[in-house]
């Protein structure tokens, strides 16, 4: 495979699967919103430092204004990490690997770009309507991952794919999680209630799976195992970590390589979490630990280009 | 469910040819269609035209305009009602332009070697000499069993007398095939119907020939040859196409960055290495090739690619050197190659074209300018062109001054009223000019062209010209037997 096609290949569905959990945690801070919150801060202000690119004063001054905050989120030209700069990029490199997508991927990435670039968009934010839009782009990217499934090969480029998909959904659900934290060191909110962790688990779509397998009170510990280490929660850390070594492994058969220090390196990251106890940790250390990781798991990418997209 | 009779108010131009109605009755070959026409009201049409936009938005079948140098992207308007041709008028356009590629690739082997014809004095040197699109490093290599054309896209007209004529040859990188391909597609889509019961003749194996012919192109030794297209990439207004394309023959669809010459071996950057190339389905123009050769300042290209080519270790498709064959001033010449090269009369008439370096007839040109389109000889798209009955004096009197200055770079012909056809415009039938470009594949032993072609349309009322960059359209076109 072309090294520039797997780079696209890779970055599309890392594109993709950053805009399913920026638009699933949208939607769920919108009806959230509309509660009182346990800490009294239902700004939008976390959400806008975790997927904006815009400074603190914009953050403050706009965070309870609902439709400019979605403005800013789905479609701020000021914002270079809007969707509708994600969801460009991620056509664009679909474009470019146009001939290795299935023309039902290509046409679910092409018809995502028109939808968020529609013009009128601008104006039905500021209406009712907003709720319905937000649902119907969160909707699509669960679409795009099903199409992807269904019709792509499963060569070389289906696992380049889904190393981007699970990379940027383990750096998605470790950024969520410290925020979180923050959140709770910050405001000293009692971290027992239940209440305060389900705003994460429901961005994480794993609060039904919370109640049904964690029945003790000790939430926090509950919670992060979850979150964390949980082998069976699709937006766990480890779960992702798994599927990267299982695509990483499968890319080393097929190229017949042997002995990389790109396996090795990763290797190291993954029995990190693997092996870690949580009780050892403090909230402090925790988050310490999960920027760590954060940082690692970027190292690791920067090689795995290096290794294998190297062409210009 | 009122009816509302859009055929009535059809009327055909005066002084052209309509290929549906003769001024008093629906040809016999339009009949079904002017019938399922008849029985549809404004609203599914309208329905139909708006569910075909949304196919090719979506699939994102788009190309980009250029105008003030930014790009625009855009569907390529597509008109819903498809035209028919008669299977006797497909024989004269394929046997005709078998012909003509015929002769035109012995053209390229000769000027390329021997250069016979320009010592029989049939063509003039000082022609072909300053053509621009003459590749002095083109001369002397040999090319797989001496194809030159592989793919062409030549553009044919209808006349006010109801034939066909050549307009121009592209025989370089001809676009537009994947439009007829999906035209097809739509039109099965939106108009089922009128398939019913019509045998319309297959375009869709137009691919699968394709490839045969990149496969067989392969240097010798290649039991398992690499073959893949090059693209100048996503900003190119017909990638679309080349994706397409690349997809249907299940090729690597290649950017000049992917590609690396060593030792005079083209490979290409995978995730394993390198991996060598046999043959090249280029969509690159030649001075863009290779920055070594042509223009340094192309990072399209790919640096070694003519030395690869040169050793016979690459084939390129199409051969490269061949714009001096569709030059426009070159073009008149093709009636005398045609009898130089396989003693036959042409098929396929050219339409008259006046060289303006000859004095009398620029003269003659230049007085007649009304009835007159002149071209420049390297444009293409319907960039350059000026029509004499649509005149800015302003712009004339210049244009004038350019002309005697470079005569050699124009070319002047009578303006033709192309044929009209019927088209689903604001609600109503209403005429339309139409061209016509069959797309010719060249491969060692046969010329096969796929029944069928793109018709570009003029969508603007009274307008000549079908270029897409200047608001022209395509429709799907039926070859049918009658």
């Amino acid at each position: 495979m072309l090294s520039r096609i797997a780079d696209s290949l890779f970055w599309l569905n890392r594109y993709m699967e950053r805009a399913d959990g920026m638009t699933r945690l949208i939607h769920v801070h919108y009806i959230l919103s509309m509660d009182k919150s346990l800490s009294g801060n239902s700004g939008w202000k976390p959400v806008l430092e975790l997927y904006t690119s815009l400074s603190a004063e914009v953050h403050e001054s706009i965070q309870h204004n609902i439709p400019a905050v979605l403005k800013k989120l789905l479609i701020g030209e000021d914002n270079l990490n809007s969707l509708q700069v994600i969801v460009s990029r991620a056509r664009e490199n679909a474009r470019g690997a146009q001939d290795q997508l299935t023309k039902e991927v290509w046409e679910q990435v092409n018809q995502m770009y028109h939808m968020v670039n529609d013009h009128s968009l601008k104006i039905r934010l500021n209406t009712n309507e907003a709720m319905a839009i937000i649902e119907n782009f969160s909707n699509q990217t669960v679409v795009f991952a099903g199409i992807t499934d269904i019709t792509m090969e499963r060569g070389l480029g289906w696992n380049f794919m889904n190393l981007g998909k699970f990379i940027e959904r383990c750096l998605q659900t470790i950024s969520i999680v410290n925020k979180e934290l923050e959140i709770i060191t910050e405001h000293g909110v009692d971290a027992r209630d239940i209440l305060q962790w389900r705003y994460l688990l429901l961005c994480l779509s794993g609060y039904e799976m919370h109640l049904k397998n964690y029945r003790s009170q000790e939430h926090e510990k509950n919670v992060m195992d979850q979150v964390l280490l949980n082998e069976n929660f699709p937006h766990s850390v480890i779960y992702s970590l798994t599927r990267i070594n299982y695509y990483l492994e499968n890319i080393r058969i097929i190229h017949g390589e042997v002995n990389i220090s790109l396996a090795r390196d990763f290797g190291r990251l993954y029995s990190k979490v693997k092996y870690m106890e949580l009780q050892s940790f403090t909230v402090q250390s925790l988050r310490e630990f999960l920027q760590e990781l954060a940082n690692d798991l970027g190292d690791f990418t920067r090689e795995l280009s290096q290794h294998y997209f190297n062409y210009s | 469910m009122s009816s509302i009779p859009i055929l009535h108010p059809y009327r055909s131009l005066p002084g052209t040819w309509d290929e549906m109605y003769d001024g008093s009755t629906v040809r016999p070959h339009y009949q079904k269609v002017f019938e399922v026409l008849q029985q549809a009201d404004v609203s599914t049409l309208q329905l139909k035209e708006h569910l075909a936009g949304k196919v090719f938005m979506n699939q994102g079948i788009t190309f980009t305009v250029y105008s003030e140098d930014e790009g625009i992207e855009r569907i390529f308007p597509f008109d819903i009602i498809p035209r028919i041709i008669t299977s006797a008028e497909w024989l004269q356009i394929e046997t005709g332009i078998k012909q003509r590629l015929k002769a035109l690739n012995l053209f390229l082997k000769d000027i390329y070697s021997t250069q016979e014809i320009i010592k029989e004095g049939v063509v003039p040197a000082d022609l072909v000499a300053s053509c621009p699109h003459y590749i002095r490093e083109a001369f002397g290599i040999p090319v797989p069993h001496d194809i030159y054309i592989h793919v062409s896209g030549i553009d044919l007209i209808k006349g006010e007398d109801g034939k066909f004529y050549v307009l121009e040859d592209n025989l370089r990188t001809p676009s537009g095939v994947s439009y007829m391909l999906e035209n097809r597609e739509v039109t099965k889509r939106i108009f089922p119907d009128l398939f019913m019961g019509t045998i319309v003749k297959r375009v869709s194996d137009y691919p699968i020939f394709l490839h045969q012919i990149l496969l067989s192109l392969a240097p010798y030794g290649a039991d398992d040859p690499t073959i893949v297209l090059l693209t100048p990439g996503v900003f190119n207004s017909a990638y679309y196409e080349h994706s397409f394309l690349a997809k249907q023959m299940g090729i690597a669809l290649v950017e000049g960055r992917d590609l690396v010459v060593d030792n005079h071996k083209v490979y290409m950057k995978t995730t394993r290495g390198l991996k060598s190339v046999d043959v090249i389905y280029r969509r690159l123009d030649d001075e863009y090739l290779d920055p070594l050769v042509f223009n340094p300042n192309s990072l399209l290209g790919v640096p070694g690619l003519m030395s690869a080519y040169r050793k016979g270790n690459v084939a390129l498709v199409n051969a490269v050197g061949n714009g001096v064959a569709d030059d426009k001033a070159v073009y008149a010449y093709v009636p005398a190659m045609i009898k130089y090269y396989l003693n036959e009369e042409p098929i396929l008439p050219n339409v008259p074209t006046y060289n303006l370096s000859d004095d009398e007839s620029r003269e003659y040109v230049f007085e007649n300018i009304d009835s007159m389109v002149i071209k420049q000889t390297n444009q293409s798209g319907g960039y350059g062109m000026i029509m004499g009955n649509k005149l800015i004096e302003e712009y004339w009197a210049k244009a004038k001054i350019d002309i005697t200055r470079d005569p050699r770079h124009y070319i002047a012909q009578p303006i033709i009223k192309l044929s009209t056809v019927p088209c689903f415009i604001d609600g109503r039938l209403q005429p339309r000019h139409v061209d016509l470009r069959p797309y010719a594949l060249c491969g060692p032993d046969e010329i096969r062209i796929v029944p069928g072609g793109l018709t570009r349309v003029a969508l603007k009322d009274g307008s000549l010209v079908v270029n897409s960059s200047q608001g022209g359209g395509s429709k799907d076109t039926w070859v049918v037997d009658f």
